[in-house]
């Protein structure tokens, strides 16, 4: 491969994780911003020249700072991923909804993967969060749970 | 600029035309999209005038069929909107109507439209004007047709406005939906693209497809003409203002419903959206297609600030 192809390769890397419909965060051992991708730009409304070198839990004062330190500690020394589902914590990041006029929702669900990153010795220093909106999902789901709930409940009437 | 010449403004085709027969102009700078009297009726009108001034076409409009139109209806030359300082002064430079130094005798009427005025309403719609052309422009150029393009109706509606402003557009047929969201500097809207359903069998002609619309053929003409509608519009638009907006994956909001079923008055939370209306209509094909923007409500003030520096960079 030439140096060039090298460049655009990384090129299409950058533009693919920068315009992800994922949000995308790097911190390091201080939980200090390290990436910031515009899909985290886009929604939280911090830009990533301003979240960089902040603490992610300075950008965030609402987020359960011991909880999120205990999850993230928790990837450090295992070095292993963890997940947190949208129906343990609804709405960790405080983001809208994408579909804030014909959605039923009015923030957004998410879905969160904290992933150890590794350098080439094998060490962790670097944690990346990804975010995902699961807002349809969890919606729909909940739609369903609650029409399940009504069915159950008119059943039970009709066979006493 | 340094041209020494007389400047008169008028805010449609109508005003020109009865500013042109009260006294004598030059040069006429004409938009194409405008309430009244659009810029084909007024180049229609100014056939039948003796001493008609000199037009430039200054649209949003980059259709090459729109182009050609105004060309053969007698227009001098056309200039894509928004006009830079420089280009025009060129332009008019490579027509002999400009020479440095000297100035035509006679007044020049200009035909200016929304930006220069400071309303938040008028900025948008024309930035939505420049957007749907280059949409106009993309589609026509996938599929060989002539798309007719509205004046954009820019209004704050309130949860059953948005009702009627939905069923108007598709009248008493259903309808299907696609939405996709948009987010980005403080500023959240949805795009929403809305087919009348009596448009499937043209919209297959156009892409064509033949054989039974089944279903799954709709699905896959709602997504594909809804991507290429609502694509080159926001890079257009993201680009004036200057925003790289994150956008959703499309939703397929429902196909064959009624607007009422569809968004629930009882269960919205919102209150207010800033609705940008767009109806794309296909010259010689029965293709509805409303695509509306809305805008949260604590969009507006973030917006309105944008446009703001927009209108001035423009000064």
């Amino acid at each position: 491969m030439s140096y060039d192809d090298g460049l655009a390769d990384l090129h299409w890397m950058f533009d693919m994780l920068h315009h992800i419909d994922v949000g995308l965060v790097v911190v390091n051992q201080q939980y200090e911003v390290k990436l910031w991708n515009s899909f985290m730009e886009n929604h939280s409304g911090v830009s990533s020249s301003i979240a960089k070198e902040q603490s992610l839990l300075s950008i965030f004062p609402t987020l359960d700072e011991s909880w999120l330190c205990q999850k993230m500690e928790t990837v450090f020394a295992l070095k292993t991923p963890i997940y947190i589902s949208w129906e343990q914590r609804p709405n960790l990041f405080p983001f809208k909804s994408c579909r804030p006029i014909t959605g039923i929702a009015d923030k957004m669900y998410q879905n969160v993967a904290i992933r150890p990153i590794s350098n080439p010795d094998g060490s962790v220093k670097h944690l990346c969060l990804i975010v995902y909106d699961v807002t349809d999902i969890a919606t729909n789901k909940m739609a369903l749970t609650s029409a399940n709930q009504r069915l159950h409940r008119l059943m039970k009437a009709l066979s006493k | 600029m340094d041209w020494d010449v007389d400047v008169q403004f008028a805010e449609n085709g109508q005003e020109a035309l009865d500013a042109i027969s009260n006294s004598q102009f030059d040069l006429l700078f004409l938009d194409l999209n405008m309430p009244v009297k659009d810029g084909y009726q007024t180049l229609e009108a100014l056939a039948s005038f003796e001493d008609a001034p000199a037009v430039i076409v200054v649209s949003g409009d980059v259709q090459p069929k729109a182009i050609e139109r105004v060309k053969a209806m007698g227009a001098m030359e056309f200039h894509k909107k928004p006009a830079a300082e420089e280009d025009l002064r060129e332009l008019l430079v490579s027509l002999g109507l400009f020479t440095e130094g000297e100035s035509p005798n006679r007044p020049v009427l200009e035909k200016v439209t929304a930006a220069e005025q400071f309303t938040l309403n008028e900025c948008l719609q024309e930035v939505a004007n420049v957007a749907m052309g280059q949409a106009a422009s993309a589609l026509a150029n996938m599929m060989n047709v002539f798309i007719k393009l509205p004046v954009p109706k820019v209004n704050i509606l309130e949860v059953s406005e948005l009702h009627m402003a939905l069923d108007y557009s598709v009248r008493d047929d259903t309808c299907s939906l696609v939405s996709q969201g948009f987010v980005g500097s403080g500023i959240a809207f949805e795009a929403l693209s809305v087919f009348s359903d009596s448009s499937f069998p043209d919209m297959a002609k156009l892409l064509g497809i033949e054989g039974n619309i089944t279903r799954s053929l709709e699905t896959e003409l709602l997504m594909d003409v809804s991507s290429v509608l609502v694509g080159p519009f926001m890079t257009a638009i993201g680009k004036q203002i200057n925003i790289d907006f994150s956008h959703s994956h499309p939703v397929l909001l429902g196909q064959h419903v009624k607007i009422a079923d569809l968004i629930n008055a009882k269960k919205s939370t919102w209150k207010r959206t800033l609705a940008v209306e767009i109806i794309y209509e296909v010259e010689n094909y029965q293709v509805n297609c409303d695509l509306m923007l809305l805008f949260t409500e604590d969009s507006i003030s973030t917006l309105e600030n944008l446009l703001s520096f927009l209108v001035e960079e423009d000064e």
